[in-house]
């Protein structure tokens, strides 16, 4: 990447929501999800089956479906009803989802099916993650489309996104098989509820992996997400021991998880477990779905926090959903600037080689 | 047509003066201290002839029932007690498992001409189901116009695209079928359920809303009951008609014959929350007959019937229904 060069060449495409694909008219008009075997899964007696895909483990009976909504007992055998079928396609920046040490100012072809296996009360994608397939528009999407459509469309990578791409791990994964042979690497924003073979199975494939990290406490996890928090750590830990690059999103929702003491225990945990070179961004909540009676996180909130993260020892920690110096990639070695960032555009301030122009210091990431 | 409310005192309720007194005013479910009445019918000829139960049996069953329901004399006067001709009525009705154990399509055509002897014109009857395909499966045909018999999903925009509404640990969308009717008509197929203990009458609502896979944590408790106090259905949910004709006492919601009985039995009742202790009861004594422990004793107790019952929204104490067999 040139020195000062502003990369913005999804222009204002970019910045925009995802495309949902219409929500499904008529059924004569909507054609109905159809279904794949389903990898991690095992038969029960009856024609139950129990999914080992995420930690839910959902017993499920025939012709019943888990939690995702996305996954349904045919018979006895299980099947994922959004194989090759996502209703969310988009190019954008890898910035916006984010990822800040991955290819930075590339652009990224991003897609998702219907279906999620939480039920966060502040979703911003809730259109799509809380839907069931069949009420959702999607298109035929197999796996070597998406990795043409990506390169014909100039993006280096593909990201699974918006929803919650553990949902359609048999789909993410097959793109990230291929996109890996063919030179379009693949990365997965997640909430990290997945159980520990399927991620690994996933990080031989990948390129990069995003956590959002819902709080620290497991009753925010229980309460507002309808999941657990001690499994989205074992992710974390999972993907680092793997060497797949990581960052980790906390969204900062005031009153829930914003407290001086629980950030304190996130970080050091961070640290600790994962070490200092893990980017660590905090985002801005805004009001949605069913918060709509949160007010927006507060600028000294989010400041607030990442200066605990820095003194906890976090050497890269970023401000999202939010204009600030604090989305700039800062060398911290020498303090210099080195990615400066506005929204989602990048200029290469002082980044060579994967090292701080100014004193040489390595940075930890994937630059080209 | 309203009807003045009663207090009873948990007497089996057998003649026909009696009977009379049995209706509650339209709207009500039977709240806290009130006694409900449930009328229940267990006949051979209520049996599955192939899929469905003969059309003079379930016709003939009905109108004994919502006689002895409303203590009316007649079938357009009886139903008419509980609906006015002005009023749109969704029937609702559970077609998952399809043909061999979906609601009955006897059974509805009966309700279709309660309703339509209550003079609700055709167009103001709704036959629905989450989906048209399900509809399809059970045997129905569908219809799109006139009386509609249909899926959520033939409305535009796939038929959940109102408002994020709550209701306790229940965040959903209902569909725009729960919008457009005044009142509902629950038909369930009495079955056991593998995650919920029962699926009857409350659960049946599963149906209503976007998301129901997101609420079978815990046995579904206090997710059903949670629902049920919405205002959309607690306000709506008027009459309950349970086809017992056929029991999957085990391993529901599917149909597995191996644990189906053929009970040729018919529930009806105003309060759903009594209508599914009712429910719950026949499982447990068919399981018992089977030789399979109590939904209890198999950490499937449906608790979210006595949940229901504590929020009001019926009776699930046994000594508060009353139960009179036809
Ligand atoms: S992936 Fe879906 S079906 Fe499987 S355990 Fe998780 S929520 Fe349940």
């Amino acid at each position: 990447m040139k020195r000062r060069a502003f990369l913005t060449r999804a222009g204002g495409a970019a910045l925009a929501a995802p495309l949902l694909l219409r929500p499904a008219g008529s059924a004569a008009a909507a054609p109905q999800p159809r279904g794949r075997e389903a990898a991690y899964y095992e038969k029960l007696p009856d024609q139950k089956v129990v999914c080992r895909l995420c930690p839910h483990q959902c017993q499920v009976a025939d012709l019943e479906r888990g939690t995702c909504g996305v996954r349904e007992n045919r018979g006895g055998t299980y099947y994922t009803l959004v194989y090759g079928q996502p209703c969310a396609v988009h190019v954008d920046p890898v910035e916006k989802k984010p990822l800040f040490h991955y290819y930075p100012g590339s652009q990224a072809y991003s897609l998702a099916t219907a279906g999620c296996n939480f039920t966060c009360r502040f979703c911003q994608n809730w259109e799509i993650s809380q839907r069931r397939p069949e009420q959702v528009r999607w298109i035929d999407m197999p796996p070597a489309d998406v990795v043409r459509r990506a390169r014909a469309g100039g993006c280096r990578l593909v990201a699974h996104t918006y929803g919650e791409p553990v949902i359609f791990f048999e789909y993410m994964r097959d793109c990230a098989a291929l996109g890996r042979e063919q030179g379009v690497p693949n990365v997965m924003i997640s909430n990290g509820f997945i159980e520990k073979a399927p991620m690994r199975e996933l990080c031989r494939h990948l390129g990069a992996v995003k956590i959002d990290l819902k709080a620290f406490t497991e009753t925010f996890y229980a309460e507002q997400c309808g999941g657990r928090l001690k499994p989205v750590l074992d992710t974390l830990l999972t993907v680092r021991a793997e060497g797949t690059w990581l960052e980790v999103v906390v969204l900062l929702i005031p009153g829930l998880n914003d407290g001086r003491e629980e950030i304190e225990r996130m970080c050091r945990w961070l640290v600790r477990e994962l070490g200092r070179d893990v980017p660590l961004h905090f985002s801005r909540f805004v009001p949605t779905f069913m918060m709509k009676n949160i007010p927006p996180t507060p600028p000294a909130t989010l400041h607030g926090a990442r200066r605990i993260a820095m003194d906890a020892g976090v050497r890269f920690c970023y401000v999202g959903n939010l204009l600030s110096d604090a989305e700039h990639t800062f060398c911290p070695a020498c303090g210099k600037v080195l990615l400066r960032r506005l929204m989602y555009s990048v200029e290469n301030a002082g980044l060579k080689d994967g090292r701080c122009r100014f004193c040489g210091e390595e940075i930890p990431g994937v630059f080209s | 047509m309203s009807l003045s409310r009663r207090r009873f005192a948990g007497i089996l309720l057998g003649s026909g003066a009696a009977l009379a007194a049995a209706g509650l005013p339209r709207g009500s479910a039977g709240g806290e201290g009130e006694a409900s009445l449930v009328v229940q019918a267990v006949s051979p000829l209520l049996r599955r002839a192939g899929d469905d139960i003969p059309a003079t049996a379930a016709r003939e069953f009905l109108d004994r029932a919502m006689l002895a329901l409303t203590g009316k004399g007649g079938r357009g006067q009886a139903w008419g007690s509980l609906f006015s001709p002005s009023e749109t009525v969704g029937v609702k009705l559970s077609c998952l498992p399809g043909p061999r154990l979906s609601s009955s399509r006897a059974l509805t055509a009966a309700i279709v001409e309660g309703l339509l002897a209550a003079g609700l014109p055709r167009r103001n009857i709704i036959v629905w189901e989450r989906s048209s395909r399900e509809l399809e499966n059970a045997g129905y045909r569908i219809s799109r116009s006139g009386l509609r018999t249909m899926g959520t999903d033939e409305l535009p925009g796939g038929g959940y695209d109102g408002p994020v509404t709550e209701s306790g640990s229940v965040g959903t969308i209902f569909s725009r079928i729960m919008d457009e009717v005044d009142a509902l008509v629950s038909v369930p197929v009495l079955k056991d359920h593998d995650l919920a203990g029962v699926s009857i009458s409350l659960k049946n609502m599963y149906g209503a809303i976007f998301n129901p896979n997101k609420f079978h944590a815990n046995r579904c408790d206090p997710f059903v009951a949670d629902l049920c106090r919405h205002p959309q259905v607690r306000g709506k949910l008027r009459l309950s008609v349970c086809d017992a004709s056929r029991v999957q006492a085990h391993n529901g919601p599917a149909y597995f014959p191996r644990y189906a009985a053929e009970y040729g039995g018919l529930l009806v009742s105003r309060d759903p929350v009594a209508l599914d202790f009712c429910g719950w009861a026949i499982v447990d004594g068919l399981r018992r007959g089977m030789g399979l422990p109590s939904l209890a004793a198999s950490g499937r107790e449906p608790s979210y019937i006595r949940t229901a019952g504590g929020m009001g929204l019926g009776q699930a104490d046994g000594r508060r229904i009353r139960r009179l067999e036809l």
